[in-house]
This record gives structure tokens, sequence and C-alpha cells, in this order.
């Protein structure tokens, strides 16, 4: 049986899929020749949902979720309609990744959109079989409290190993709204999706994106390395009007052979670091259209985006704040800074999360000063009310738009035992504007290609350091300070 | 040793560890079995361009000429008769 449709609160995120109630033929996801409407979605979220719960998923459960494109959407939201937790996972992980993320966050179970090498310590069901269970049971879902947690996420912070970041439904659907209105989406747009879902940025800027807009979300069928993937990337584009992307991505396809005539693309957006001038201006020479940059967290999704009228006079700005955000800058005593002056950013927000899960005290204090968040980010606010940001998360390296955050990689090689130091730092890589992993170590007889496969046997292929460079020893202050200017 | 064992090797030791990935044929689909994903294709240039002194350029990034082994090593081969 179909499971029937029980009244949803406003504020859950599968409330947002309301959308399609009067319009129930708008496509909500496209994928190659698969496409589900609004009403389709809703109608597999809540027979998801009744098949998670009849295979055991209670409220408040956190439910690993390892899948990409549509999936990933209708996943995300079966598991967060029966009232569990997503906890997505980048299918590009290790064993022993996985194992930290499902020990961490406790799950009671994982949900994958195809059969995958990932070991899973826990439960784990196909969206087929949890969907062909719900059409045939009888459990209907509770309505969601929207002040319960919706999707478990980890952010190394401005530094550290990486915390658990818990946000809830009402946090989420803050996030979509504020997007929406800040970006003027519509149900008339379509937005391409070429960004993982389970970072913050693309479940921000693409899924909450389209769901609160009613927006239809485009992807790519059977995704390739996006480098080989330009041609399919360009000719979806052709139908697109917006286009969350990362600095890399932008890059690759202004350099594409053949070009394309990007008729519809009405807003492009950059973001995860710095859009350098000579690419912002690479992508508009190509296509017509001048990228704008945003920023954002995991701690509290989209932060500022760039919708100036004169988008190339600002183009080095990420903008002002969406709706619900309030930007702060602080000195290094956590002082205000006065007026254009640089500091740290600090954000409050309808969307941000209440604080790390699963920490002592004292790191939330450190990282929630007063209830505003430390990012870790250095920047100003101009005249304008637009922030410029000066220096991202220096601590933290920046591969094609995936954060590695060096302590991990440390912590990987000093397990080693021929490694006696060790020290992760980025290095610029010969391609222009990317950086690559460097470990410097200490060690004893053992050469670079064991270390770097060590590593990639533990770690995402994209945090294993693309070098190692050997040294007597790591050169350290008094005090014992790493002194990483004399590494890079 | 031959372009296509050395390309082999490479890709096993040094794309694919923590993978279970044992053995790769010339004509396995590198592409549509995950094998190499945008890192691995970064990976896989320098170590074309370095081994044998060829310039892969943007041009060249099509899936055609990275879809399994045996393309790689028809890209090589052609680049290796191209004029400087």
């Amino acid at each position: 049986m179909t499971v029937a449709l029980e009244t949803r609160r406003r504020a859950s995120v599968a409330s947002l899929l309301d959308h399609a109630a009067g319009e129930p033929t708008r496509p909500a996801l496209v994928c190659g020749a698969r496409r589900l409407t609004y009403d389709e979605l809703a109608e597999q979220v809540d027979t998801l949902a009744a098949g998670l719960a009849a295979t055991g998923a209670a409220p408040g459960d956190a439910i690993a979720l390892v899948a990409e494109g549509p999936d990933f959407v209708l996943g995300f939201l079966g598991i967060l309609r029966a009232g569990a937790v997503a906890l997505p996972l980048n299918p590009a992980f290790k064993p022993a990744e996985v194992a930290f993320c499902l020990r961490e966050a406790r799950a009671r179970g994982a949900l994958v959109d195809r059969a995958r090498r990932l070991p899973l310590e826990v439960p784990a069901i196909g969206i087929a079989q949890a969907l062909a269970a719900g059409r045939s049971a009888h459990c209907i879902p509770a309505p969601v409290d929207p002040a319960a947690d919706a999707v478990f996420q980890y952010s190394a912070g401005a530094t550290g190993r990486p915390k658990r970041v818990p946000r809830t439904h009402a946090q989420l659907t803050a996030e979509a709204a504020a997007f929406v209105a800040a970006a003027e989406l519509t149900p008339a747009d379509s937005i391409l999706c070429v960004l993982p879902l389970f970072h913050a940025y693309g479940l921000g800027c693409c899924m909450l994106a389209a769901l609160g807009s009613g927006a239809t979300l485009l992807f790519v069928e059977h995704p390739r390395p996006f480098a080989l993937d330009r041609r399919r990337v360009l000719a979806l584009l052709e139908r697109a009007t917006v286009f969350p992307a990362v600095p890399f991505q932008l890059r690759m396809l202004a350099e594409a052979p053949g070009g394309a005539h990007l008729a519809r693309l009405r807003a492009c957006f950059s973001a995860a670091t710095a859009l350098s001038r000579a690419d912002f201006d690479a992508f508009e020479r190509a296509f017509g259209v001048p990228p704008r940059q945003l920023y954002g967290c995991t701690e509290a999704g989209v932060v500022t985006v760039n919708m100036d009228p004169d988008p190339h006079s600002t183009a080095g700005s990420v903008g002002t704040p969406v709706p619900g955000v309030e930007l702060g800058v602080v000195d290094r005593d956590g002082a205000p800074a006065d007026a254009g002056r640089l500091g740290e950013i600090t954000i409050r927000s309808e969307a941000m999360t209440h604080g790390y899960a699963g920490v002592a005290a004292d790191v939330n204090d450190a990282a929630f000063p007063g209830g505003a968040f430390l990012t870790g980010d250095r920047g100003r606010v101009d005249e304008c009310g637009r922030l410029i940001l000066t220096g991202r998360r220096k601590r933290l390296i920046d591969v094609k738009g995936d954060k590695v955050d060096p302590v991990e990689v440390e912590d990987v090689l000093a397990v080693h035992p021929r490694v006696r130091d060790v020290v992760v730092v980025g290095a610029a890589s010969p391609e222009a504007g990317e950086e690559l992993v460097k470990a410097v170590v200490v060690a004893d007889r053992c050469g670079e290609r064991e270390l770097i496969r060590f590593c990639r046997e533990r770690l995402a292929d994209y945090k294993a350091p693309r070098i190692v460079e050997f040294r007597d020893e790591i050169p350290r202050s008094a005090d014992g300070e790493v002194l990483r200017k004399y590494l890079v | 040793m031959s372009v296509m064992t050395d390309l082999q090797e490479f890709i096993l030791e040094e794309i694919t560890p923590g993978r279970a990935i044992i053995a790769i044929g010339p004509d396995d689909d590198l592409l549509a079995h995950g094998i190499i994903d945008s890192l691995g294709v970064t990976q896989l240039v320098d170590f074309v361009c370095d081994r044998y002194g060829v310039t892969v350029g943007t041009e060249d990034l099509v899936p055609g000429n990275f879809h399994n082994v045996r393309a790689i090593e028809a890209l090589i081969a052609r680049k290796r008769r191209a004029p400087c």
C-alpha cells in the first residue's frame, strides 16, 4: 500500500516538498532519462521513510547515507522523514574513516544507493530495498520536531581533528530560505549539481536551494572525473540557470575545447576556496557570466553571497550576509574590531549549529564564544557591508575544493613504525593555483612511496600526501611550536 | 617494461591502494568502475608527462584518452610521434 500522507509541519526539511502541492508535474530531480516530479519525490520520500521505520530505524537514530545524485536527495529526505538523523559519508572514504564516523556518531544503520566496497559495521539497506519495504509497511512516521537533529556532518573547525556538527531541521530550512531569498531562486530555475552533496556547500546550495525554491536539480548521469566530463557538463549547463561550483571546475570549463552557449545561465557561484581574478575573467570571457563568490561553512551553511549589481569591481568579495546571518569581525582578544579593520570572522545565524557534538564543553566555549561561531577565517567588512576574506583557514589544505585537515594526515603517519616525527603542510602544486598535501617526516629507512601508500590505505585519496620530504628534524620554536614557514 | 605494463603498475601502486583492486586489464573501463577520480586523472597526467617526456594539454582531457589503459598508451604514442 502507499503510505498515507499525514499533515507535514512547516520547518521540517521534508515539508519543503510542499512546493509540489500546486504543481504536481514540476520536475524536482533530473538525471539522464530519470525524472522525478516534486509529487513523485514526496511520495517516494514517504515510502522510503516507512520502509526505514519498518526495518528498524527509530526517531533520533543516526543513519549513515552513502549515495550520489538523485538517490542522495531521496535517501537524505527519507531518513529525515523517518525522524532519524542523516550521516552523509563521502563514498571515497577508506574503511578507517568510515569506521571513525560510524562509531563517533553511534550510527544505527546505513542506507546505500548501490553495492559499494565500503565495509559498513552497521546493518546496511539499499534504497530500492527500503522502498520495497515501505510499500508493504503499515507504519506512518510521526511528525518531525523542527528542533530535532536532521544531519550530522564533520568539520575540522578552525583547527584540530574532525568534530561532529549536528544541525536541526529548523536550521536547515532556515538556510534554505535564506539562500533562496539571497540568490532570488524561483521554481523556474534549474540548478546544475556537480558538487558532492555530503559537503555543506552542495547540501546547501544545490539540494536545499532546490527544495527551498521548488527549482529543478539537474545531475550528470554516471559522473566521471570532472576534467574528463566537461563536454557533458557544458551540455547540461546549456539547460541550467544556476551553477554552484568550485574554482577548479570553473577553470576547467573555461579551458574546455569547443566552448558552449550558456544562454540560460544567470548565476554561477564559486566557493570552497578563493576564486582568483584570472579564473573569474576566464570564465566570464568564455561564457559571458561573471562567477559570484559565496562563503559558507559546515557549522552554518551558506553565510554570505555576492549578488552585487557590479560583479566586476566586487569580484574579490564573497558578498553580504544572507538573511538571518549576522557577521562580526573580532581582534586577537576577541573584541570587536574597528569598522573596516582586519580580524577573525564570527557568525551568528539561525541556520547555525548549536555546537559540536561529542566534545568537551570547553571546546564549544572556545569555538562559539558568547554564541557566535569563531570561524578561523580572516577578513574585513567594507563600507557597504561586503565581506572580503584575506586568509582562509590556514591550517586546512585545499585540494581542488576538498579540504584536508593536516592533523588527520599527521595522525595516520605518526603510527607508521618507521616515522619518528611528522608535520603535514600545503604546498604549491605545479598546476597554477592548486595546492597539494606535503608530508615532512623524520623517519628511519623508509621511502616516499611506502609512506604515501600507507596513507592511501587509510585515508581518502585526496587526503594522502603527494610529496614526502625527509628531514633530520622538524624545525620547532623554543616552546615546541612547529615553524611551518620553514616547511612550505 | 612495456608502456602498458608501466601504466598498469603505476595505477595499481599509486592510485588504487586501499581499494582492494588487484589487477587492471588493458580494456578495463577506468572511469565506469571509478578506478580513477579527478585526483587520479591529475596523477596520471603528471606521470605520463614525467615518465615519457610528452605534454598533455587541457585539450587532451577527454574520456576517450583515459577510459582504459590501452587508450592512455595510444595517447602517449600519438604524443611521442607529434612534432615538438
